[in-house]
């Protein structure tokens, strides 16, 4: 079916005039460039007057950009690399090849559905320990006005970049926006670290990306390395059609085979898998062993296609505890032990990743070793954060493979855990939480010390939990205010939208409020306050229910305990804000890079 | 609590769930936990045969077929599997067995499924309809309006995600008529259908853990085949009813819109992060 996302607000800009003036403006060696030969005197002038007006021009992005970022930030609008991207987009769609092009060590790009941030973050760690000036884009803002803004915010007013010797930049990249993005910036390797089904009401299908990246690789130059996962089919294949060098990673350790053992869900239903059959020939594949959802050593019985043998093998990976991950690696140099400080199978991947492409790079092993050992994790991803006597620790999980894997994790010893879910429906999120009824919670049934069930669908959660074998009783559900999506139409119709389904919104919000009336399953008292009368919810919300889930999940987690938050995307941010009021995290558009 | 069973009945609900794994798009399997289930806390038990590609059961001795949505590379596998299949399972809707078929799933069902772009597909035929594909996707959320003899009128919710426009022929009633979303195809203002005990949906969610009622109409005409009129001992049904509840508005408050992605307001999309603080 066809490819669907949400036109981004300010899409038209980038694509159509980029092929314009972009290779006149390529002044680093080994790159094409025209040809000066074939230009004439008067040509030569004009090129030199249009390649003026263009570094005017981009120096006019970089200020707009910038002044719309500091406005933002004294607004309080958000963190503001975005907008810094977007303007300077709007004033130049160029800006990101116009700047990338003046980085030294040029760019990586790590794409896929889940681990991009923490790939870029082993990656800029590997790096940095090898001695180069690492530029990234703020985790989650991988769309290309989060580019251009990460780029922006270091160029200077001349339209340059600041100490762009000895520079690279690494870039997490949205699966679909790959293509441009690979256009733009021309990188020297592309990672992808996997492919699942995520968020279908914004992708479309799973198939759709797939075909997006496959026209993508055939058209990436010579020059770019293709990182990729041996034991994703989806990712793996893309090598074939490569032109460039390629670089696999996998799993070699057969220990950590699940067939058999779990992969099939409860009640002899099916895991999510999002990727079954052949990518050449449409036989399901046939699995040696599976490691998780459709990562693992697998054969189409019916064409011969096969896992492509790694370059950069996991041999053995051993739990030493909950978050350290003992690895033994091989690539074709080096054979050593990695400590990962970061729990799950899924992490092992995306160190993998990070391993291949500072290989690819030429990068020695002691950075390689010392930058994953040292990696301090990002927001969400494992990070641990003191809050009066209890630990904490958000593991974000954004989709069912994500999800299923931080409950495997968590719960496959057999160890009571203290949990806080927060389930959204943001557009960050995807407005479809079907996804939930992939998850097996009935991994966790039973092992849940304390529960707490909260987000703007915690009722759906709640719900699927209800049906994993949870008794309600034995859940804190404290959802955000039930009139929130009504709020959101009312509140901030986007421009040119305005009447639709307004008078509507209007009329709805008037009738009394169904789902807190009825309510009789343990709702906390300050949830119930939040769901109070619509006149009183009016902008702003008087105290919305993160703060109050947070609160309730902390006091029945006993001092000295961990409390395993596990939230979804927005989710995260919210927590994230909620941790910064506290004065326990920092801005998050204070970061580290 | 929600692990009790209830006092056994001695009843057996015989569930066949076509193709558990190749049509499992949207976390459809939450239908089979409904049933079963629901069935469990009322002591009915539950036989579950998992029937996959090549395989050629009798489905006249199944009283529940479960069918859910796949993506168009998994559709066409099935539908040439299907036609191996499709004698027997027509028997069993003539033989007023309980279909329950979802997205593709319920395309499948009906004569033919002709996508947007490639070959036609061929259906069972056992509802009286046919699909096109159009070249806009309906991905929202979506409340209908049903009615039935045992339970009156009654909503369901869940979240349509489809570009298929579905017409239905005189041998097949619609489901229910469209409160908010789009439906079989955006125009008629109808969703589903419905013929003997076999229900098509477009609804996902998955439609039937948030419709207890739903759910307890199919196990009830399930059982009846063999059974007879059962009553079924209500529930708690309170988490059920709270989401239900949220669907509902949440279908209200985008009605109209194509894609619920798509009419989000412009500062949720220029960073996720300033969603939040409207919450």
């Amino acid at each position: 079916m066809q490819q669907h996302r949400p036109s981004p607000v300010i899409s038209q800009g980038p694509n159509q005039s980029e092929s314009r003036g972009s290779r006149w403006l390529r002044p680093k060696k080994g790159r094409p460039e025209a040809k000066p030969g074939s230009v004439t005197g008067a040509a030569r002038a004009g090129q030199r007057s249009r390649r003026r007006r263009l570094s005017l021009r981009a120096a006019l992005a970089v200020i707009s950009g910038r002044a719309a970022g500091a406005l933002s930030r004294r607004l309080r609008l958000g963190g503001g690399t975005s907008i810094v991207g977007l303007v300077a987009q709007r004033l130049y769609p160029d800006i990101i090849r116009h700047l990338a092009a003046q980085l030294e060590h040029g760019s990586v790009l790590v794409t896929g559905t889940n681990g991009k941030t923490t790939t870029s973050g082993f990656l800029a760690a590997i790096l940095r320990d090898a001695g180069l000036r690492v530029w990234r884009n703020r985790e989650g803002a991988n769309l290309l006005r989060g580019v251009a803004g990460a780029l922006v915010v270091r160029a200077l007013p001349s339209g340059n970049l600041r100490r762009a010797g000895q520079a690279i930049s690494v870039f997490e990249i949205d699966e679909a926006v790959m293509p441009q993005a690979v256009r733009l910036l021309e990188p020297r390797a592309a990672v992808f670290i996997n492919l699942f089904r995520d968020q279908l009401d914004r992708y479309g299908e799973v198939e759709s990306v797939a075909a997006l990246w496959r026209q993508m690789v055939k058209g990436l130059p010579e020059t770019t390395t293709l990182v990729l996962n041996a034991d994703d089919p989806t990712t793996a294949s893309l090598g074939e059609l490569a032109r460039g060098p390629v670089l696999y990673f996998g799993l070699e350790d057969l220990t950590l085979d699940l067939s058999g053992q779990d992969g099939q869900g409860t009640a002899g239903t099916y895991q999510a898998v999002d990727s079954r059959s052949c990518v050449r020939c449409g036989s399901d594949y046939r699995y040696s062993a599976r490691f998780y959802s459709h990562m693992g050593h697998y054969q189409c019985p019916h064409c011969g296609l096969e896992r492509p043998a790694p370059t950069v093998r996991a041999l053995q990976v051993r739990q030493d505890t909950f978050d350290r991950l003992r690895v033994t690696v091989e690539t074709p140099t080096q054979l050593g032990e990695i400590v990962i400080p970061l729990p799950g199978l899924y992490n092992v991947y995306n160190a993998l990743a990070a391993i291949a492409v500072a290989q690819a790079l030429g990068i020695s092993w002691e950075p390689i070793v010392s930058g994953i050992e040292q990696f301090k994790p990002a927001f969400g991803r494992g990070e641990r954060v003191q809050v009066a006597g209890r630990t904490l620790r958000l593991l974000l999980a954004k989709n069912p493979t994500g999800l299923n894997e931080v409950l495997r994790t968590l719960f496959s010893e057999g160890t009571p855990r203290h949990m806080l879910f927060v389930l959204n429906d943001n557009i960050a999120d995807g407005r479809d939480v079907s996804w939930i009824w992939d998850v097996d919670f009935e991994r966790a049934q039973g092992l849940t010390a304390s529960l707490t069930v909260a987000g703007t669908r915690a009722f759906d959660l709640a719900l699927r939990l209800k049906y994993a074998g949870f008794a309600p009783e034995e859940m804190t559900i404290i959802p955000s205010t039930p009139l929130r999506a009504l709020e959101e139409l009312i509140g901030s119709q986007p421009r040119g939208r305005k009447g639709r389904g307004r008078g509507r919104a209007r009329h709805q919000q008037q009738q009394p409020d169904a789902v807190a009336a009825k309510t009789s399953t343990k709702v906390s008292p300050a949830a119930e306050e939040g769901a109070a009368s619509p006149q009183e919810r009016a902008t702003p919300f008087p105290g919305y229910g993160l703060a109050t889930a947070l609160e309730r999940a902390i006091e029945q987690t006993p001092v000295g305990e961990t409390l395993f938050i596990v939230p979804t995307y927005t989710g995260l941010l919210e927590l994230h804000r909620e941790l910064e009021r506290r004065g326990l995290t920092p801005h998050y558009w204070e970061g580290r890079d | 609590m929600t692990n009790e069973q209830g006092k056994d009945t001695r009843l057996v609900l015989r569930i066949g769930h076509l193709y558990p794994q190749l049509m499992s798009v949207a976390a459809d399997r939450g239908n089979l936990f409904a049933i079963v289930k629901r069935c469990k806390w009322r002591g009915i038990k539950t036989a579950i045969d998992q029937i996959f590609v090549k395989q050629t059961p009798d489905f006249t001795q199944y009283d529940l077929i479960l069918f859910h949505g796949g993506a168009d590379r998994e559709m066409e596998v099935a539908a040439r599997d299907l036609q191996a299949k499709a004698p027997s399972l027509r028997e069993a809707a003539e033989a007023n067995t309980v279909f329950l078929a979802v997205c593709a799933g319920y395309q499948l069902l009906g004569h033919s499924y002709k996508p947007f772009e490639g070959p036609e597909l061929k259906g069972v035929g056992i509802l009286d309809l046919h699909t096109e594909g159009g070249s806009t996707r309906f991905m929202t959320h979506i409340a209908i309006e049903c009615e039935f003899p045992e339970c009156g009128k009654q909503v369901l919710v869940g979240y349509e995600n489809h570009s298929g426009r579905t017409y239905l022929g005189p041998g097949a009633q619609p489901l229910g008529r469209v409160l908010a979303g789009w439906g079989n195809n955006g125009k008629d203002g109808y969703e589903g259908a419905v013929y003997k005990n076999v229900f098509g949906t477009y609804l996902h969610g998955p439609v039937l853990p948030k419709n207890p009622w739903f759910t307890d109409l199919l196990i009830t005409r399930a059982l009846a085949r063999r059974y007879g009129q059962v009553e079924l001992p209500p529930l708690d049904d309170s988490t059920e009813q709270e989401a239900h509840a949220a669907a509902f508005k949440l279908a209200m408050a985008f009605k109209g819109t194509v894609s619920a992605i798509d009419a989000t307001p412009w500062r949720e999309r220029l960073s996720p992060g300033s969603a939040s603080r409207s919450l």
